[in-house]
């Protein structure tokens, strides 16, 4: 059994016990499943242990995210193991915690500007505010993305406390928690980024949406399957009518080609490669295929798949809601297009071999 | 998921990266030369034997078969790589196309000792062409229907009767592998895959008759051969005597699992490339990538396929699945670019994006039926899921 086996079965154990909710303003997250997960030191996969983290390779992080993910588990792990935290560990920042929930603000309405609070260097204060923040109200800590100080080229990587501060209430369509946070002159900790390192932040973000979309997409083709064979009409399993193995082959078709792109990506990124591109065809490849996935599953799964006493729409939902987060196809599909025609308009083939 | 459907990521190769580095220099020279042009759908209208030779010089030909047969002992992987760059550059190799692919194979498998010496050091030299001959003009998607026939006459030769259609590049090719009824069918609903066998036939021989059928662009490509009283040497029964269905299977595994299957429209997007960078449209450019997303997922899945055949597998229902969501794509193409460029679609367009178009168009209606229909596919397909 691999290591990754190894952590996907204790994930699954620990999924077993709790089942996903609908989320309300009241109750807009697992916090049992998120304590369950620190303890079992599940929260700091693939973060070095000398930083805090329970150590393992980027392949442990991606695996403990796709469990999840596939469990329609409301917990800001992708944040958490596969962006914040390791662009704060990359950056020489603190991280905090592995039991307290981290999440990223990519916040262009926020400035960071130099401070000399007497607390040394790398002091920030950042105004603005950090709109559509994944986890608002419920990340204790937040790696904020702000735009760098005015002179100076780049972003800043700046580490909140948030616990403090006030955030307003929204959700995405999943209900997950996506308000605001209004910095107001906060002091923080920061680093000063480059705009590609900056830009990388972005794709590993884009990167952990795909890899939860692809692990929601496998999850909701299982589930449409395991339901063709079960509902009878006709005399006969829903799946026995070809006009629904048509559909759930063309769900297969999609749900395939979304996994081989994004564990591609995944691997660019392992190999330390340049993945902002790969990360860019992952997140439009997977967010391409919600529309096909997430309506055949609605449409073989019949009026049942459409309440919310069926499972289904803990993820469909979610797949609604992830493709359009951390920058939609259209975001993305901008920078590859862009991207592969960085060395010239008669090298796109080269460029396109060269991406994963 | 589903483990029938899902292949282990392909390790990365450097054999391969070296071969695509010579590809792309020697395919650069070539267009420098003016020895072809670049084209859609070249695998099925890119005749050139001699283009073919260039190839089967170099070793690119019948690369992953035992040297001892003309083969050089490639890698599937190295031997992606190569295709993939001819397919990209819009080269003319249909000539050898299907030799190469998947009748080779099909000879390496089940060919005798004789046949296996006799015909792929040929192959592999780019000097001997074949054509499929499964489809008929009443058997297309269900196949185990075909009424070509063949008997054993008193020598022990077999004389053939029939029709074979869609034989691409018959004018152009040395044999057909031919699949006949040569028994009675079984009983039960699987009872017509019994009493088939495969047969290889020289295309000169008498009572051979290759007349052209045209596609949507006048193209000549095509073909319906007609088998007349045709005596078929004894010792050119490919394989077993009633073992044809499965040894068809096999050939399609093969005739599936290429790049062939989402490149071929491939120039009319290197094409729009070129319009992009030149407008800096943003909306151009946003097709740009997202069909670029496509591209690059169909790869990973192809490139899977190749590094399971590296492993000994004959994956046919990924191949069926990668065909599907591939073929769908190349035709897709046609509308993504369509949708944010305004030119005049034509085949004599002075415009090289307006002629791509104009090739991708007239050739789409055969990307999702060619090899097998998209339903018969994804038929295969729901059969990987467990639902029939």
């Amino acid at each position: 059994m691999s290591d990754q086996d190894l952590v996907v079965e204790t994930v699954r154990d620990i999924l077993a016990g709790h089942e996903p909710f609908v989320l309300t303003p009241e109750r807009p997250w697992d916090a049992g499943l998120w304590a369950t997960l620190a303890e079992a030191g599940l929260t700091g996969v693939g973060l070095p242990e000398e930083a805090g983290g329970s150590g393992g390779e980027l392949a442990d992080a991606v695996a403990v995210v796709r469990t999840l993910a596939a469990g329609a588990a409301a917990v800001p792990v992708a944040e958490q193991l596969l962006v914040a935290g390791p662009a704060l560990v990359a950056h020489g920042l603190e991280l905090p915690p592995v039991e307290e929930p981290l999440t990223v603000a990519v916040a262009d309405m926020v400035t960071a500007a130099p401070s000399d609070d007497g607390d040394g260097p790398g002091r920030f204060t950042l105004g603005g505010a950090a709109t559509d923040l994944a986890w608002a109200g419920v990340a204790r800590h937040v790696a904020v993305l702000a735009r760098g100080p005015e002179a100076v080229d780049g972003s800043v990587l700046a580490l909140v406390d948030a616990s403090a501060l006030e955030a307003t209430s929204a959700a995405n369509l999943a209900g997950e928690p996506r308000g605001s946070l209004v910095l107001d002159q906060v002091p923080a900790t920061g680093a000063l980024l480059t705009d590609a390192q900056a830009g990388e932040v972005k794709a590993r973000y884009a990167l952990a949406r795909a890899v939860q979309l692809a692990a929601a997409c496998e999850q909701v083709l299982a589930w449409t399957v395991a339901y063709a064979g079960e509902r009878e009409q006709f005399g006969r399993p829903l799946g026995r009518f070809q006009a629904i193995q048509m559909e759930l082959a063309e769900m297969a078709g999609e749900v395939t080609a979304v996994s081989a792109l994004v564990d591609a990506a995944v691997q660019t990124l392992e190999r330390g490669e340049d993945a902002v591109l790969a990360a860019a065809a992952a997140k439009v490849r997977a967010g391409a295929a919600v529309e096909v996935v997430a309506r055949l599953a609605h449409q073989v799964h019949g009026a049942i798949g459409f309440t919310q006493e069926h499972r289904l729409h803990h993820l469909t939902r979610r797949l609604w809601s992830w493709r359009d987060e951390a920058g939609s196809e259209l975001t993305w599909s901008r920078v590859l297009g862009a991207g592969l025609l960085a060395d010239g308009a008669d090298d796109l083939w080269p460029a396109l071999t060269r991406v994963v | 998921m589903n483990s029938s459907l899902t292949l282990a990521p392909a390790p990365p190769s450097e054999a391969a990266e070296e071969v695509r580095a010579q590809v792309r220099e020697f395919l650069a020279a070539e267009l420098a030369a003016g020895t072809f042009t670049t084209h859609v759908d070249t695998w099925l209208s890119g005749v050139d034997p001699a283009f073919s030779r260039k190839l089967g010089e170099r070793g690119w030909l019948g690369m992953t078969w035992p040297k001892e047969y003309g083969g050089h002992e490639r890698s599937a992987m190295e031997r992606y790589a190569v295709t993939e760059e001819l397919l990209a550059a819009g080269a003319p190799v249909a000539a050898h196309w299907i030799a190469d692919r998947q009748s080779g194979p099909n000879l390496l498998r089940y060919g005798t000792e004789a046949q296996r010496r006799a015909i792929l050091p040929r192959i592999a030299a780019g000097e001997c062409f074949f054509v499929i001959g499964m489809s008929e003009p009443d058997s297309g998607s269900d196949l185990a229907s075909i009424r070509t026939r063949a008997r054993r006459d008193d020598g022990g030769d077999w004389v053939v009767n029939g029709a074979k259609v869609w034989t691409s590049n018959a004018h152009h090719a040395h044999y057909a592998i031919v699949l006949v009824r040569s028994g009675p069918p079984g009983e039960g609903p699987r009872g017509k895959h019994q009493g088939l066998t495969q047969l290889l036939v020289d295309l000169s021989l008498p009572g051979v008759t290759v007349n052209p059928i045209r596609i949507l662009d006048g193209g000549h490509h095509f073909n319906e051969v007609v088998f007349d009283d045709v005596v078929v040497p004894g010792d050119m029964l490919l394989g077993e005597e009633g073992a044809g269905w499965h040894q068809v299977t096999a050939e399609l595994a093969f005739e599936r699992s290429g790049p062939e299957r989402f490149l071929s429209t491939y120039p009319l997007l290197a094409e729009f490339a070129r319009r992009a960078a030149d407008s800096g449209d943003a909306a151009q450019l946003a097709t740009l990538g997202r069909v670029s997303a496509r591209l690059l997922a169909l790869r990973q899945l192809s490139l899977r396929i190749a590094a399971a055949l590296d492993r000994g597998e004959l994956p046919d229902i990924p191949a069926a699945l990668v065909k599907d969501v591939g073929t769908t794509f190349e035709a897709d193409l046609v509308d993504e670019v369509r949708r944010v460029v305004e030119v005049p679609v034509s085949l004599d367009s002075p415009d090289p994006l307006g002629r791509a178009l104009a090739e991708a168009q007239l050739h789409a209606p055969g990307y999702t039926l060619r090899g097998g229909t998209n339903e018969i596919l994804r038929g295969i397909v729901a059969r990987g899921l467990g639902l029939r």
